[in-house]
């Protein structure tokens, strides 16, 4: 559990928590369109996409507000939220400090970011960006970066809890940011999956989402603080099923939710904040999720309809709305939503409505009592690309009793792949030299391996390069697994990796079309693989894996995190293991796969101190 | 019409990276989506439908219109010959 100590919003409705909630309260709503025919010109925007849409971005107003000299759009907004937030808590910031980043594309395309509103290209590296960004704000530890589609900030807070949690920070500052551009409105348009309409989240109506750039802060503490709000479940589970497409039967929505609520009561929950994204496939499989939990009698609302979708900023942003309206005895109502357009009966509310905090009034002994549950706590949930779905339970209520086992792990088989060889449990199985000759130069590596020891699943061929080089390093791992332990039913394993360029390679394949304004033709399927995450979801599909699916950027390697965080994830005891490590793709000539598979286990009380002092087992790796 | 349903063939092939496929795998009068035909999914169709846009100028304006073209691929060379800007 981790208690939320400070917060801040800054979006084109504000740059305050409170300027933003009193505005969504009062029904504004920031999205725009934008159509050429109808003057509004995007091109100034930094924007140039060959099609109206509608969309909430800030205006040249604003960005010149927002920008701070010599930083782009993407690093004053993260810079100018997380020094808001931090104006509202004095904590210290030291070695017990974390900034945790949540953003899906980093501000934009490797060297293509919007600097003062006007796209530029600069020779940066995006995840120097995250560098400028903690280091303006005073950072001293690395931070981290998740890239997790859709769900990045809602996954973003579940790191920095269980972080708090595991005692390795007494703060973790939480922020997610994203900005639009080209690239993202165009690839969203690839795939159909935009309105050129304000969206319309849960309607009869509804045809697509709308996108949005904000960013939002969270402050997490490991101390109390009376009054607060606390995360104190929260889970991530994949449906395994498409690397779009939600699951219909809402499989990973519902374990998600099933999670966040254990030892919940449903009674106490004020509210649903769902993803809502008003995309036809998203808010049916929600309601489904919702309804299979037993929550569709539940007030349920979306934001989108105010923000449009914020991308790395949604889950973040929307969890500090909700946060504020619920203090202000508020649910607030899903603008753009008329008619209930999804199976399930589920309890969409429409216009703001004041919570009432008692249930009912009951005649004791004959004397009125009051009687009832107070609503004081709710579900976040949330949903993205790479079949991963989240949920949070946040409550006013003190701290829950958790089970004392604290869980370790070992490492059962290990794979390095490089384009020079391949190393499975410590032995050369391949090298380069036996590449064969084909077309006058040697077989990709991948290729070839693909061919000579899988070659029984041709959805191979259309995955870009991170995807498959996951793809491979997993197969080899999972090979030589059941070589060693048999077939096992591994339904409750996580997949998480880890790397520095993040879907660098898949940007430049996507980019290569839509670069030429005379031969516009954005790829929706080299579209998909600019997240990635996608990589996670090809593997839980591979293998029907429905536990947590994450992407994690780091400045650099650095086995200590990636230790840590493989540790946050066995917090969440539905995990027996888990395929963990590095996994960069830069180009044919420079990438490295360096997958691990973890077993977890528990370690009751009184073993704790045994192994901790006597067993100098060099296969246990603790953190702490 | 055998030209372009060649064509086309040899088309989907290379923009679905149907790498084990060759264009006498694909029966013309199959279905291309679900069970039993090449097994294409939801982003093969918006694929397809880029392919229609850039090689014979023809627009769709909803992927629910790509369903009902993209049944078999003798029923897309039906349609690619009615509606083609180029």
């Amino acid at each position: 559990m981790a208690t939320i100590i400070a917060d801040n919003i800054i979006s084109p409705l504000g740059n305050t928590t409170q300027a933003n909630y009193q505005a969504v309260k009062a029904g504004k709503s920031a999205l725009c369109q934008y159509d050429p025919e109808l003057g509004i010109k995007r091109e100034e925007l930094g924007i140039n996409v060959p099609f109206p849409f509608t969309a909430s971005l800030f205006t040249q107003e604003q960005i010149n507000e927002i920008s701070i000299d010599g930083y782009t759009l993407f690093e004053s907004l993260a810079i100018n939220s997380i020094r808001k937030a931090l104006e509202e808590c004095q904590i210290p910031i030291n070695e017990r400090t974390c900034l945790v980043i949540s953003s899906t594309k980093l501000g934009g395309v490797q060297g293509v970011q919007r600097v003062q509103g006007v796209q530029e290209v600069q020779g940066v590296q995006r995840v120097q960006s995250v560098q400028e960004i903690a280091h303006a704000v005073g950072i001293t530890t690395t931070p981290i970066i998740v890239c997790n589609a859709c769900i990045s900030g809602v996954s973003a807070l579940i790191l920095g809890t269980r972080l708090i949690e595991m005692q390795q920070y007494d703060y973790v500052i939480v922020c997610g940011i994203d900005v639009q551009s080209t690239f993202i409105i165009s690839g969203f348009q690839s795939l159909k999956a935009l309105s050129e309409t304000p969206c319309r989240p849960f309607d009869i109506d509804r045809t697509g989402l709308n996108l949005g750039e904000a960013a939002a802060t969270v402050i997490l503490s490991k101390d109390e603080k009376a009054g607060s709000w606390h995360i104190t479940n929260a889970a991530i589970r994949n449906d395994a099923f498409h690397i779009s497409s939600p699951s219909p039967k809402a499989d990973g929505c519902l374990m998600a939710i099933e999670t966040a609520m254990k030892g919940q009561n449903a009674t106490e929950l004020a509210l649903v904040n769902a993803h809502g994204t008003a995309t036809l496939y998203n808010d049916q499989m929600e309601a489904r999720g919702l309804s299979r939990a037993g929550l569709a009698d539940i007030p349920t609302n979306a934001l989108k309809g105010y923000y449009g979708h914020t991308m790395g900023a949604a889950g973040i942003l929307e969890t500090i709305i909700t946060i504020h309206s619920l203090d202000d005895h508020t649910i607030i109502g899903t603008k753009g939503y008329n008619e209930l357009g999804v199976s399930g009966n589920i309890n969409i509310v429409k216009e703001n409505t004041p919570i009432r905090e008692v249930q009912g009034v009951q005649e004791v002994q004959g004397v009125q009592k009051v009687q009832g549950v107070q609503k004081t706590d709710f579900l976040k949930i949330i949903s993205g690309f790479g079949g991963c779905n989240a949920a949070i339970y946040v409550s006013k209520k003190g701290p829950t009793p958790k089970s004392s086992c604290e869980r370790r792990w070992k490492t059962s088989h290990s794979i390095v792949i490089t384009p020079q060889k391949v190393v499975l449990d410590n032995e050369i199985i391949v090298t380069h030299e036996v590449l064969p000759i084909k077309e006058e130069r040697k077989e990709e590596m991948l290729t070839f391996l693909y061919k000579t020891r899988i070659n029984n699943y041709p959805k191979f061929y259309k995955m870009d390069a991170l995807a498959r080089l996951g793809f491979i390093a997993t197969e080899l791992l999972l090979q030589k697994e059941r070589e060693t332990e048999g077939e096992l039913n591994r339904q409750d394993r996580a997949v998480i990796f880890f790397n520095q360029s993040s879907s660098e390679h898949a940007d430049k394949v996507f980019l290569s079309s839509i670069s030429d304004p005379e031969n516009f033709f954005p790829s929706p399927s080299a579209f998909v693989y600019t997240l990635p995450n996608i990589v996670n979801g090809e593997i839980a599909i591979r293998n029907n894996y429905r536990g947590e699916t994450a992407f994690y950027i780091l400045p650099k390697k650095d086995d200590d995190i990636i230790r840590m965080i493989t540790q946050a994830t066995l917090l969440d005891g539905y995990h027996k293991s888990i395929i963990t490590g590095w996994l960069e793709y830069k180009s044919e000539s420079d990438f490295l796969a360096e997958l691990t598979i973890v077993i977890g286990y528990r370690l009751e009380n009184k073993q704790k101190t045994k192994i901790k002092t006597i067993v100098p087992d060099d296969s246990v790796v603790g953190i702490r | 019409m055998n030209e372009l349903i060649l064509e086309l063939k040899e088309e989907i092939i290379k923009v679905l990276n149907l790498e084990d496929i060759t264009p006498e795998d694909i029966d013309p009068k199959a279905p291309l989506f679900g069970a039993g035909g090449l097994g294409l999914d939801s982003i093969d169709a918006l694929e397809l439908i880029v392919l229609l846009e850039k090689r014979y100028g023809i627009r769709l304006a909803s992927a629910a219109e790509g369903k009902t073209i993209f049944t078999s691929v003798e029923n897309i060379s039906k349609y690619v010959s009615e509606n083609r800007k180029r």
